[in-house]
C-alpha cells in the first residue's frame, strides 16, 4: 500500500434531515486508509443517517447537505447517489436479521460476493471460503452450508464478516456488526478483523451502541448525540474520565477490573436450596457433574451464573423453577420441595418470581404499557382499581416511564423502554427471586448505565434474591456477590466473585474474565 | 436501523377510506332494511301489481317479474329478509367460531389439539355443503343457525392459529414462568385480539354467512315463499333472466353490494382470507 | 424434509380418519331420529363403521343402488369439473396474483379484488351465462336438462360451448382463492428484514426477488392449495345445480333434500378427503421449495 496515509473518506459539514427532523448536523471528519473510527451513540444520535449515506442506501426522504470526498476522487456534494472510486462494503449485525431463513447461509453469502465481483456463483463461494480460512478462529466453510436457523449468532457473524472481507473493501461499514455476541466471541472476532485490516489496509467505520465491541477495537471514537458530535478522541482518553458529562455517563457502563461488590455481611434465610441436581434433560447423554450440583441461595443474595451460550445456565434455571424436567436431585424453593408440588401449586409459588431479560419478546407486544404493569397485581392479588393504579404509578416513576402514554402498546416502545418496563413489572410483583438474563444486551451505553442503577435500586428496595445469567463478567460484578462459572453443562468454578476475579483457577474462568474486563488483568501463567 | 416503507401512510389512508365506505354502505343498507315496509310500494309477494315481465319504467323502476310483482318492492323485502337472517348467523359465527377458537387455544394441550383436529376436519368441507347438511338434519327454520355454524370452522381455525402463535411466543412462556395462569393469558387474547377486532370480525362473518345463506336459498334449502330472500328471488328468475335481465340483476346487485360493503368494512388486509 | 412429509402424512391420516368417523356418524344419524336417544345412535354408528370394514358403504335410500355405484356414476363428472377448474384457476390466478401482489397495481388491487370477488358464485354463473348468450350468441341452458358427462377435452365447437361455462365458473372461483393466497404470501415477504439487508450487502433488487422472494411466494401459493380445492368444490355444487350436471355435488344436495344420508355421508367424506389431500400435497410442495430448516437451537 503506497498511499497508506491518504484519506479514504473526508466529510465536511454533512447534515441529514428527514421529515423536518435534523438527524445529523454539520458533521466533519476524516478517515484514513487502514484507520478505524468508532461512531458511538444511541438510536437517535444520527449514526444511522450517516451509515445510510455512506452505505449508499439513503432514502428519498433524506435531505442531504455538505460535501464528501471519497478516496482519490474529487470533492462532491453529498447526495443519495454519488460517484465512488472506492469500494464500500456494508457489514450488518446479526440483530438486523439479514438472512433469508429458507436458504443456506453459504449460498446467500456467496451470491453477495459473486455479485460484487460480477463473477459466477462458484467463484463467489471460493472467495468466501478463502476469506473464511484467513480468519483465525472462524468456523470451517462447511458449517455455513446450513440454514440460518441451525447456526448460532456467532457463526452467522463469522460468515457475514468473511463475506464482507471477500469483497475486498476499501471502506468497511460495520452496522452494530457484533452486537449481541458474548465478550469472548467479540474478542475473537475483533482480533480476526483487525488482523485482516492490518493485512489488507481497509478503513473501518464501526457504529456501536454499547462499549463492549468498542473496548476491543479501541482506536478513534466520535460520540454522537442528537445529531451532533459532542466528543472525539482516542478510546482510552475518553474512558479516562476527563470527558464531557454525557460521555462520562456512557463510559460508566464500561466494566473495569476491581469493581466487584463486597461480600454481604448479613446472611438471610435460605430461599433456594439445591441438592445433588443433575439438570440435564432426561435422556440427555451430555457430560454430568460428578455428584450433581448443590448450592444455596439466601434471601436477598445475588448469584451470577457466568458462561458462554449453551453452557447450561438457562437449563439450570428452567430446572430450578420447575419448568423443565431433570434427571435427579432435589430443589427446595421457599422451604417447599418442588418435586412434591402439583403443577398448579408450583405456578402459585412462581408468582413471586420476576423475570428481567435481554430478550425483547419477553413482554406481550400487544399489551398496553399500563396493563403490563397491572397484570401481576390484578391476576395475583385482586387489588382494587385505585390501589393498582397507585402501585403502577410508583413503579413507572421509579423506572422513568411515568411520562409515557400508558395506553401505548408495548410493541411501539424502544428497546430500552421495554427493558425498563420489565423492571416496573418486577417491582409491583414484590418478588422474592428475580431471574435476570443478560439485562444489558443490545442497549446503548447510556441505557446500560441506567439499567444497572435500576436493578441495583430494585434489589435495595424490594430485596429479592438475584439469579443472574450472563456471559459478561462485567455484568456479574456489577450485580452479584457470588458466582458460578459454567462450561459445557458443568460448573467449573464457584465462590465469592471478588475472590474469583482476583485469582481465577480455571482456564475458562480466566478467558471469561479477560474478555470482559480487558486484556491486562492477568498474566498468563 | 428502521426502514420506513415509503408510501405506507398513503396506503393506510386508502385503507381507512375504504373501511369507512364499507361501514357507510352497511349503514345505508341498515336504513333501507329498517324502512323496507315504508319504502316498498306494495307488501311482499303482491302478485299482478303490474304487467307480467315488464321492463324498468317510470312506475316500476326495477320492472316487474313473471307474476307481475314489483321488483323494487320485492328486492327491498328480500334484502330485508336476507339481512334479518344474516344477523343471527353472524352472531353464531362470532361465538362458535372466533370466540371459541381463542378459548380452545388456551385449554390444556391435548384437549385443544383434539378440538382443533375435529373442527379442522369440518373446515375441509365447503361451508355451503355443511350448511345444507345442517338444514337437512334439522329444518328450514334453522337456516340462520346453520349458515352461522357452517361459517364457524374457518373463523375457529383462524382464531385458534392466531392464539396459538401467542401461546408459543416467548412472552407467553415468561408469563407462565412467573405464575401467570392460562385464564389471565386468555384474557389477554380476548382483550387484545377478540374485542379489539370484534367489529371487523363481525363484518367479515357477515359477508361469509350472507354468501352461504343466499346460496343455500338459491338452491332451495332456506327461505320459503312468501318470505323470499335475495337468493330465492334470483333462483326464481333463472328461467327468464336471459330475456328479462332485470328479474335477476337488481336482487343480484343488492346482494353483491351487501357482501362488498361487509368485506370493505372488515378492512381485509391484502391477501387476507375473505 | 422426509420427517416433515411423514408428519404431514400422519396428520392427513388422522384427518381422514376423523372425516370417516364423522361421515359414519352422519349415516348413522340419518337412519334414526335424534330423539331416539344416545344408545341407539351409537349402535347405528357402530353398525355403519362395521360395514365400512367390509367395504360396504350402504345403500341409497332412494334409488336402492349401492353407494359405490352412485359415487362411480356421479363422481367422475365433478372430478373433471374440479380438475379443469383447477387448471384454469392456476392459469388465471397466478398472473393476476403476481400482477396485483407485486406490480405497481398493488395498491388498487385490494379493493378491486374485493369488488370482483364479492359476487357469490351463483351470481357469477348467471352473469357469465347472460354474457355468453347475448354477446357470443351461444345457446345457454340454465337448469333445464340434466347432463351426466362432460368432454374432458372438447373436440367440437358444441362440446366446447357446453363445457366452457361450467368450467369457467368453477375456474374463476378457484382463481379468486389462488390469487388471494399469492397476494397473502407476497405481502408477508414484503416486510421481511432480509429483503432490505441483502440489498444493502450488495445484491440487486432483481437478485433478491428472483432468488429469495419468488420461492417464498410460490410456497405461499402451494400452501393454499387446500383452500383452492375447497373453493372449487363449493363452486362445483352451485355450478352443477345451475347448469344441470348430475355430478357428485349435485348428488349431495339432492340426497340431503331427500334425506338419503348414506349417499350424503359418502360424498361429504370424499370432498373432505380431496381437500385434505390437496392441502397435504400443497404443504409438502411448499416445504420443498421454502424450508426454514430446524428450529433455532439458541
Amino acid at each position: 500500500m503506497s498511499d497508506v496515509r491518504k484519506p479514504i473518506l473526508e466529510l465536511k459539514d454533512l447534515s441529514i434531515t428527514r421529515g423536518g427532523v435534523v438527524e445529523l448536523e454539520r458533521l466533519s471528519c476524516v478517515l484514513d486508509r487502514g484507520e478505524t473510527l468508532i461512531v458511538l451513540g444511541d438510536d437517535r444520535s444520527g449514526k444511522d443517517a450517516l451509515l445510510r449515506l455512506l452505505g449508499g442506501f439513503a432514502q428519498r426522504a433524506d435531505e442531504i447537505a455538505g460535501t464528501i470526498k471519497l478516496g482519490a476522487g474529487d470533492e462532491q456534494p453529498a447526495a443519495r447517489k454519488m460517484r465512488s472510486p472506492i469500494r464500500t462494503v456494508y457489514l450488518p449485525g446479526i440483530e438486523q436479521a439479514p438472512f433469508n431463513p429458507h436458504v443456506t447461509v453459504a449460498s446467500q453469502l456467496a451470491r453477495v460476493v459473486a455479485r460484487r465481483h460480477e463473477s459466477p456463483r462458484e467463484s463467489g463461494r471460493e472467495e468466501l471460503r478463502i476469506a473464511l480460512e484467513r480468519l483465525t478462529g472462524a468456523p470451517p466453510f462447511e458449517t455455513l452450508e446450513q440454514k440460518p436457523s441451525a447456526l448460532s449468532a456467532v457463526m452467522l457473524s463469522w460468515g457475514l464478516l468473511a463475506a464482507a472481507l471477500a469483497q475486498s473493501p476499501d471502506l468497511l461499514i460495520a452496522d452494530h456488526a457484533f452486537a449481541g455476541l458474548t465478550p469472548i466471541e467479540i474478542k475473537a472476532i475483533v482480533a480476526a478483523l483487525q488482523a485482516e485490516q492490518k493485512r489488507a489496509g481497509f478503513a473501518l467505520l464501526y457504529a456501536a451502541r454499547g462499549l463492549q465491541t468498542a473496548a476491543n477495537i479501541r482506536g478513534r471514537v466520535i460520540v454522537l448525540r442528537q445529531g451532533r458530535v459532542i466528543e472525539e478522541g482516542d478510546f482510552d482518553k475518553l474512558a479516562s474520565g476527563q470527558a464531557h458529562a454525557y460521555t462520562r455517563t456512557l463510559f460508566r457502563a464500561l466494566a473495569r477490573p476491581g469493581e466487584a461488590l463486597p461480600a454481604r455481611t448479613t446472611r438471610g434465610e435460605p430461599l433456594l436450596q439445591v441438592h445433588g441436581l443433575d439438570f440435564r434433560a432426561p435422556g440427555d447423554r451430555g457430560p454430568k457433574a460428578r455428584d450433581g450440583l448443590s448450592f444455596e441461595l439466601r434471601r436477598g443474595a445475588s448469584l451470577a451464573l457466568v458462561g458462554e451460550e449453551g453452557s447450561g445456565r438457562r437449563r439450570l434455571i428452567r430446572a430450578l423453577l420447575g419448568l423443565q424436567p431433570f434427571v435427579s436431585g432435589r430443589v427446595v424453593l421457599d422451604q417447599v420441595d418442588l418435586s412434591i408440588l402439583s403443577p398448579a401449586m408450583t405456578a402459585r409459588l412462581r408468582r413471586r418470581i420476576a423475570f428481567i431479560t435481554g430478550a425483547d419478546d419477553a413482554l406481550d407486544p400487544r399489551m398496553t404499557l399500563w396493563d403490563t404493569v397491572d397484570e401481576p397485581l390484578r391476576a395475583h392479588l385482586g387489588l382494587s382499581r385505585d390501589l393498582v393504579a397507585g402501585h403502577r404509578e410508583t413503579a413507572l416513576k421509579r423506572v422513568g416511564l411515568a411520562s409515557h402514554d400508558g395506553r401505548a402498546a408495548v410493541a411501539t416502545l424502544s428497546r430500552f423502554d421495554k427493558r425498563r418496563l420489565q423492571v416496573a413489572r418486577a417491582i409491583v410483583s414484590a418478588p422474592f427471586l428475580a431471574v435476570i438474563d443478560e439485562p444489558l444486551r443490545g442497549l446503548d451505553a447510556f441505557a446500560q448505565t441506567i439499567m444497572k442503577e435500576l436493578l441495583d435500586d430494585l434489589r435495595k428496595q424490594e430485596g429479592p434474591a438475584f439469579l443472574i445469567v450472563t456471559a459478561d463478567v462485567g455484568v456479574a460484578q456489577a450485580l452479584a456477590e457470588d458466582a458460578m462459572f459454567f462450561k459445557a453443562g458443568r460448573v467449573v468454578e464457584r465462590g465469592p466473585l471478588r475472590e474469583i476475579l482476583k485469582n481465577p483457577k480455571d482456564e475458562e474462568t480466566r478467558h471469561l474474565i479477560e474478555a470482559a474486563l480487558g486484556q491486562s488483568c492477568y498474566k498468563t501463567p | 436501523m428502521v426502514m420506513t416503507v415509503t408510501g405506507q401512510p398513503l396506503q393506510s389512508a386508502l385503507a381507512t377510506v375504504l373501511r369507512a365506505a364499507g361501514w357507510i354502505g352497511l349503514a345505508l343498507i341498515a336504513v333501507a332494511v329498517s324502512l323496507s315496509d315504508f319504502l316498498a310500494n306494495v307488501p311482499a309477494d303482491t302478485v299482478n301489481a303490474g304487467p307480467l315481465l315488464g321492463p324498468p319504467s317510470e312506475v316500476f323502476r326495477f320492472g316487474t317479474d313473471v307474476l307481475g310483482r314489483d321488483m323494487l318492492s320485492e328486492t327491498l323485502h328480500a334484502l330485508s329478509a336476507t339481512v334479518r337472517a344474516a344477523l343471527p348467523a353472524t352472531a353464531v359465527t362470532l361465538v362458535t367460531g372466533a370466540l371459541f377458537g381463542f378459548v380452545a387455544a388456551r385449554l390444556p394441550r391435548p384437549l385443544a389439539l383434539s378440538l382443533r383436529g375435529l373442527i379442522g376436519t369440518l373446515s375441509a368441507v365447503p361451508g355451503l355443503l355443511l350448511a345444507i347438511l345442517i338444514i337437512g338434519l334439522t329444518s328450514r327454520g334453522w337456516a340462520s343457525v346453520a349458515a352461522g355454524l357452517a361459517a364457524a370452522p374457518m373463523a375457529f381455525v383462524q382464531a385458534f392459529e392466531r392464539a396459538g402463535t401467542q401461546t408459543r411466543a416467548a412472552h407467553s412462556e415468561y408469563a407462565r414462568a412467573a405464575g401467570i395462569s392460562a385464564v389471565t393469558l386468555l384474557r389477554r387474547d380476548l382483550i387484545y385480539e377478540f374485542t379489539q377486532t370484534i367489529l371487523s370480525s363481525a363484518a367479515r362473518a357477515l359477508a361469509a354467512v350472507t354468501i352461504i345463506l343466499s346460496t343455500v336459498s338459491f338452491l332451495g334449502f332456506a327461505a320459503e315463499p312468501p318470505h323470499r330472500d335475495l337468493g330465492l328471488m334470483i333462483a326464481a328468475s333463472k328461467g327468464y333472466f336471459l330475456d328479462a335481465w332485470w328479474t335477476a340483476a337488481f336482487p343480484a346487485l343488492a346482494l353483491t353490494l351487501l357482501i362488498l360493503f361487509a368485506r370493505l368494512a372488515a378492512g381485509l388486509d391484502e391477501g387476507e382470507r375473505a | 424434509m422426509l420427517h416433515f412429509a411423514l408428519r404431514e402424512a400422519g396428520r392427513l391420516a388422522l384427518g381422514l380418519l376423523g372425516a370417516l368417523l364423522m361421515a359414519a356418524a352422519l349415516a348413522a344419524l340419518g337412519n334414526r331420529h335424534v330423539t331416539d336417544g344416545v344408545l341407539p345412535f351409537l349402535k347405528a354408528w357402530g353398525a355403519v363403521l362395521g360395514g365400512l370394514f367390509q367395504l360396504d358403504l350402504g345403500h341409497s335410500a332412494i334409488s336402492g343402488g349401492g353407494v359405490w355405484d352412485e359415487l362411480a356414476t356421479h363422481l367422475p363428472l365433478t372430478l373433471e369439473l374440479v380438475g379443469e377448474g383447477l387448471v384454469l384457476a392456476l392459469l388465471v390466478g397466478i398472473p393476476v396474483g403476481f400482477l396485483f401482489g407485486a406490480g405497481p397495481a398493488r395498491r388498487a388491487a385490494a379493493p378491486l379484488a374485493q369488488a370482483l370477488s364479492a359476487a357469490p358464485i351463483f351470481v357469477g354463473a348467471l352473469v357469465l351465462a347472460y354474457i355468453t348468450f347475448h354477446v357470443l350468441h351461444w345457446p345457454v341452458a340454465v337448469g333445464t336438462e340434466v347432463k351426466t358427462s362432460l368432454k374432458l377435452v372438447p373436440h367440437t365447437m358444441p362440446e366446447l360451448r357446453e363445457a366452457l361455462l361450467p368450467v369457467l365458473t368453477i375456474g374463476l372461483a378457484g382463481a379468486a382463492a389462488a390469487q388471494l393466497g399469492l397476494r397473502r404470501a407476497t405481502v408477508e415477504t414484503m416486510h421481511e428484514p432480509w429483503r432490505v439487508q441483502l440489498r444493502r450487502m450488495g445484491l440487486t433488487a432483481w437478485d433478491v426477488e428472483r432468488a429469495y422472494v419468488l420461492p417464498a411466494v410460490l410456497a405461499g401459493l402451494f400452501k393454499c392449495l387446500g383452500e383452492v380445492v375447497l373453493a372449487l368444490l363449493s363452486a362445483a355444487a352451485v355450478t352443477e345445480w345451475v347448469f344441470g350436471y348430475a355430478g357428485a355435488a349435485d348428488l349431495f344436495v339432492k340426497s340431503v333434500a331427500l334425506r338419503d344420508w348414506h349417499i350424503a355421508a359418502a360424498v361429504l367424506f370424499v370432498f373432505a378427503g380431496l381437500t385434505m389431500t390437496a392441502h397435504f400435497i400443497g404443504t409438502c410442495l411448499a416445504r420443498s421449495i421454502a424450508d426454514p430448516g430446524a428450529p433455532t437451537p439458541w
